[in-house]
């Protein structure tokens, strides 16, 4: 029988599908992806928060509107798909992405939602990263 | 700061030279260096080698390959280190021979750049160039340099109006003046017809990353060049009596963001342009002043946005000096004479030192038939890397 009392089963459970962007503690500027130093106000970051404060992790996403788009037919290694869509999006909070776009006929300003899914499978870890897609 | 002049240059065929070793390409480009400055015999006059190569580690399974070409073509025990700055890496070598020499620490001086894609299929080329993209927010994606290219010639597009049969006539001038250039990978000319427009089109050039085709980009090459560089006010300079040397009249560098989605216009490229404002203020030039130019045209758009950015014409004005043959051999403002990227390859170490190769023959007089600029006073190179973040912009003059 298992002792789930030490068993840590939590960490064969997928990691929340979330990209974050990180909250400077100094000034409060969201950055995606996340600097050393708060392009703001200088402030230094510690990802093991012992010599600085680590930042604070804030989920990214939600309504985007579309700046540009491409639908690339000469994938990079490690890519079968025939092509693929990749879009700049703005996200409401004014922070900028790159990533998958969903949608078959794009246009530029057009409204989006994110969702985060697989981008990228390797062996023995999937990448998850920013999908773009119609609202509803 | 001293005043330093090319005396030497040399250069391979760009193409698919993935049957040789990448040192023995490089070696190949110095040696016809040292024969140009005419110091084969006197070659060890040489203080300091810089080298120029991006996959060498990744592509081609070596490391360390400036004492590797040091020692193929018999120069120790100069100094010598490789430089890797993405595709900018042929130019910022160049800034560090010219450095060197300015600072005082040498006089004489190679630089030499070279690589071997080829070794592997496009495929992997094309993920091992994309590696220089953000690993987290870019790359994983699958995103390339071709995909951001495409989105950024959309976005010029929308705004200024570029057509796809304005962006195929800058492929066509820029395979006119390859057919002429021996070095050139891609050495036959196409007609506009050929590649825009026609049912042939769509197979021949067809779609690589939406909107741009196949006729929009630089083909995958291998190869290599070289520059030998001295102090004008060096005693060594007795070596160098064949040709007169080409100066280095100014070098600029600059850098931008990582990510491209951070710049608040995606299609402003501040780091051409502070580059060139660093080259033209060393110089003591302006636009007005460059007699022909060599930029990096890795995507034809780029062609004409880094002669917006450097001050050639207004932005968004670029396409029209291509309608109106501004920019050809025989117009006012000769760009990529040498063919460019698009029809002369990109081996990305390679490139940025090709590019200088190509002013000095221009400067010197010795372009080939059909191909030389009339009497050329001031030429510049641009040297692209990444997507536009870190840039080096060249000026060359006659002495």
């Amino acid at each position: 029988m298992i002792d789930t009392d030490v068993v840590d089963f939590d960490k064969y459970r997928p990691a929340k599908l979330e990209v974050y962007a990180y909250k400077c503690p100094e000034c409060g500027t969201l950055h995606y992806p996340v600097p050393m130093i708060c392009k703001d106000c200088s402030a230094r970051r510690d990802p093991s928060g012992v010599l600085f404060s680590s930042w604070e992790k804030v989920p990214l996403g939600g309504k985007c509107s579309l700046l540009s788009w491409t639908r690339l037919y000469a994938l990079p290694e490690g890519f079968e798909d025939r092509y693929l869509l990749f879009g700049i999006v703005e996200f409401e909070n004014g922070l900028r992405a790159s990533g998958r776009l969903l949608v078959q006929d794009p246009k530029i300003g057009m409204k989006l939602v994110s969702k985060v899914g697989v981008v990228r499978e390797k062996i023995g870890e999937d990448v998850y990263g920013f999908m773009f897609d119609r609202p509803g | 700061m001293r005043k330093v002049g090319i005396v030497g240059i040399g250069h391979t065929v760009f193409g698919n030279l993935s049957e040789f070793d990448l040192v023995d390409i490089m070696s190949f480009a110095s040696a016809d260096a040292l024969d140009d400055a005419d110091i084969r015999k006197e070659r060890k006059i040489i203080d300091q080698v810089f080298v120029a190569n991006v996959g060498a580690g990744l592509l081609n399974h070596q490391t360390a390959i400036a004492s590797s070409l040091v020692s193929r073509i018999d120069l120790e025990p100069a100094m010598a280190e490789t430089v890797e700055n993405g595709p900018a890496s042929g130019a910022s070598a160049l800034k560090c021979g010219y450095t060197a020499i300015a600072s005082g620490m040498a006089d004489v001086v190679m630089v030499t750049g070279g690589e071997v894609m080829r070794a592997v299929t496009g495929w992997k080329a094309t993920d091992f160039v994309a590696t220089l993209l953000h690993p987290e927010a870019e790359y994983n994606y699958g995103l390339t340099l071709p995909a951001f290219a495409a989105m950024f010639t959309r976005l010029y597009m929308e705004r200024y109006g570029l057509t796809e049969e304005e962006l195929a006539m800058v492929a066509v001038k820029d395979h006119d003046n390859g057919i002429k250039n021996p070095y050139a990978h891609v050495p036959y000319t196409c007609t506009l017809e050929g590649i825009y427009g026609s049912p042939d089109a769509n197979v021949v050039n067809n779609l690589i990353a939406d909107p741009l085709r196949l006729y929009n980009m630089c083909p995958v090459s291998d190869g290599a060049a070289s520059l030998v560089l001295c102090a004008l006010d060096s005693a060594k300079m007795k070596h160098f009596k064949k040709k007169p040397p080409i100066l280095i009249q100014g070098i600029g560098a600059a850098t931008d963001t990582h990510c491209i989605h951070h710049r608040k216009d995606p299609l402003e490229l501040k780091a051409v342009a502070l580059s060139a404002e660093r080259a033209y203020k060393m110089a003591g030039l302006g636009p007005k002043d460059i007699s022909f130019a060599e930029l990096h045209d890795a995507f034809v758009i780029l062609e004409l946005a880094i002669s917006e950015e450097v001050g050639f014409f207004k932005k968004g004005r670029a396409r029209e000096a291509v309608v109106q043959g501004l920019t050809r051999i025989d117009g006012k403002l000769p760009i990529n004479t040498s063919g460019g990227l698009k029809a002369k390859g990109h081996p990305l170490g390679a490139t940025g030192v090709s590019q200088v190769f190509e002013l000095v023959k221009q400067l010197r007089g010795e372009a080939e038939e059909g191909r030389q600029v009339g009497n050329p006073k001031h030429g510049m190179a641009v040297n692209f890397g990444g997507f536009g973040n870190n840039v080096v912009t060249t000026i060359c003059s006659k002495e």
